[in-house]
């Protein structure tokens, strides 16, 4: 479990992240997404123990992350930086094993093997890393992450430079840790990746504009919406919607209209609708894309006690 | 301690992986051994002009403390000695020039191949790290003079005068060769993993190690000019005292390591 509270990071003048605040409990996955620059990095970086934060505490699974408790801590996590990171006249082998006794793993071989097969590198454990392709360097850091089996993965742009297969592998792989118990915390630009990966995602740009389930972020840009599509043009029936939702809107045989509450109105709208004569083809809930909804909190903000900070 | 030995494992295996790298230390060492070959045997031979038939040489070498003994050998034989001697500083500083490009280049090319944010992130000790960079451009080097030097001394047995390698191998030259002279590569390569830890480029870093030749140079001079000659006594004083020196340079580096500057200055 990993308790951020008021984390703030500033380079000189510049602040990189301001005041987070938020809990991600075991066997979760987050997606931590914002634009570059937004502080994904500097998160990370300050949830590894890598960088001190200027305020605020970091707390993993119960010990206060501090430059003391670094070493210790650091054996709890496995850490994805950005790039791949290795040594590039060492086989893949012999980059996994330094690690392994860095951390001081059990039984190192063994544990090298199963991290191969884990990430189906067996076959290139003797190839020097700068033979490998940029996938293959990424996935062998993926298993460096991995060897010394943390309860916590930190992972910067975990399928940067992936091809699609691959990339639906890793995903499994990260299904199959959580099941597993592990927690993660993904740093990502790819909001399909987020979606389908995350639990909660963290929309991150300087500071924590949202933590929430994928579909309650785009719930809350949508505000209930609801679309419902007539035969015919939907415009005749604007004045009935209006008066439900003066925002209401009509497009073709569509109509999108805001209610408060679905289990309530709907049935209600429906009912007045067919009244008026409308013959209703399907009634859904509004879902635009997630990006949408990243795109327009990037542009208008949650205020600060509506970030939904906690997992 | 296992964690500083994973590292240098890791650090040998890359060395001899990058054997191009080592190419300066070999060439340093065979031109080290060499040379005295071609001064004290070669050149008298080609010319016909005896050592021992050079007023200047034959008093340098007797005014010599450490060839003194040496005095009931034939004039030949006492100046060769001298020379033989007085060559061996330069074991002294073919580890160090040698190793310097590789220390210098240790911090920096982690940085520069962005390889350092994994290891900051596991349990391994800035002191383990430094330490491990300083010793895995040491011992390649370290290891290929003391073959070096072991050429030396099986050439001066087989090619010298008779007696003259009982008079070159004595105290003061064991304690030269065994405490000064890696004693002085410890030091000037720490101070090298210290400032690449430091710098940009790994030429800065290379250029402030070289600072520690300068002193050894002089030694040098002072000895073939008779003006110091230390005892085997103050040698062996001295290379304590380089190793004390490098223990503390060790905790400086381990100090000024500035982890986060590392992440986040190296773009």
């Amino acid at each position: 479990m990993i308790v951020a509270s008021h984390l703030t990071r500033r380079f000189g003048a510049r602040t990189a992240v301001e005041d987070l605040t938020f809990e991600i409990t075991t066997s979760q996955i987050v997606a931590v997404v914002g634009p570059n620059g937004a502080g994904k990095t500097t998160t990370l970086r300050m949830l590894a123990g890598l960088l001190q934060p200027t305020h605020g505490d970091v707390i993993v699974d119960g010990v206060a992350l501090t430059p003391a408790s670094a070493r210790a801590v650091s054996r709890r996590i496995g850490f994805l930086t950005e790039t791949p990171a290795l040594w590039d006249r060492l086989t893949v082998r012999e980059n996994l094993g330094v690690y392994a006794g860095l951390y001081s793993v059990a039984r190192p071989t063994a544990a090298v093997d199963r991290v191969l097969n884990l990430l189906d590198l067996a076959n290139r454990a003797s190839s020097r890393t700068a033979e490998l392709s940029r996938g293959l360097r990424q996935k062998v850091a993926l298993a460096r992450a991995l060897l010394h089996q943390p309860s916590i993965l930190l992972l910067d742009e975990p399928t940067s430079g992936l091809d699609p297969e691959v990339t639906r592998d890793v995903r499994r792989l990260f299904d199959e840790l959580r099941a597993a118990g592990t927690t993660l915390v993904v740093s990502t630009h790819n909001l399909d990746e987020a979606e389908r990966l995350a639990d909660r995602i963290a929309v991150l740009h300087g500071r924590l504009l949202a933590f929430d389930r994928p579909a309650a972020l785009r719930q809350r840009l949508t505000g209930g919406r609801t679309i419902v599509r007539v035969c015919g043009d939907a415009g005749s029936f604007l004045p009935i919607a209006r008066a439900i939702d003066p925002d209401a809107a009509a497009d073709g045989s569509s109509l999108t209209i805001r209610v408060a509450d679905a289990d309530r109105d709907i049935s209600s709208l429906v009912r007045t609708l067919v009244e008026a004569g409308a013959d209703i083809v399907e009634v859904r809930p509004h879902t635009p894309p997630l990006e949408e909804a990243y795109l327009h909190l990037l542009k208008h903000p949650l205020r600060p006690d509506t970030a939904g900070p906690h997992a | 301690m296992t964690r500083l030995r994973v590292m240098l494992d890791k650090e040998l295996l890359d060395v001899m992986r990058n054997r191009a790298a080592l190419f300066p230390v070999v060439l340093v060492t065979l031109v080290t051994v060499a040379l005295p070959f071609v001064i004290a045997i070669g050149i008298p031979a080609a010319t016909g002009e005896r050592l021992g038939e050079d007023a200047d040489l034959i008093r340098v070498a007797t005014a010599s403390t450490s060839t003194a003994a040496g005095h009931d050998v034939a004039p030949d034989a006492r100046v060769q000695a001298f020379l033989f001697e007085q060559f061996l500083l330069l074991f002294l500083m073919a580890p160090m020039t040698g190793a310097m490009t590789l220390a210098a280049h240790s911090v920096v090319g982690e940085k520069l191949a962005r390889t350092l944010e994994p290891l900051l992130a596991t349990p391994l000790r800035t002191s383990e790290l430094l330490a491990a960079k300083m010793l895995g451009a040491l011992l390649p080097t370290l290891a290929i003079s003391a073959a070096g030097l072991v050429m030396y001394v099986a050439g001066v047995a087989a090619l010298a005068e008779p007696g003259v390698l009982a008079i070159v191998i004595n105290a003061r030259s064991i304690a030269m060769v065994a405490l000064v002279g890696p004693g002085a590569a410890l030091v000037a390569l720490q101070l090298t993993v210290l400032v690449s830890s430091r710098v940009n480029d790994p030429r800065t870093a290379q250029q402030f190690g070289v600072l520690l030749i300068v002193p050894l140079v002089g030694l040098m001079v002072a000895q073939f000019t008779s003006m110091l000659a230390l005892t085997a006594r103050a040698l062996t004083a001295v290379g304590l005292a380089l190793g004390a020196i490098w223990i503390v340079l060790l905790a400086v580096s381990a100090t000024v390591f500035d982890r986060e500057a590392v992440l986040t200055r190296w773009r």
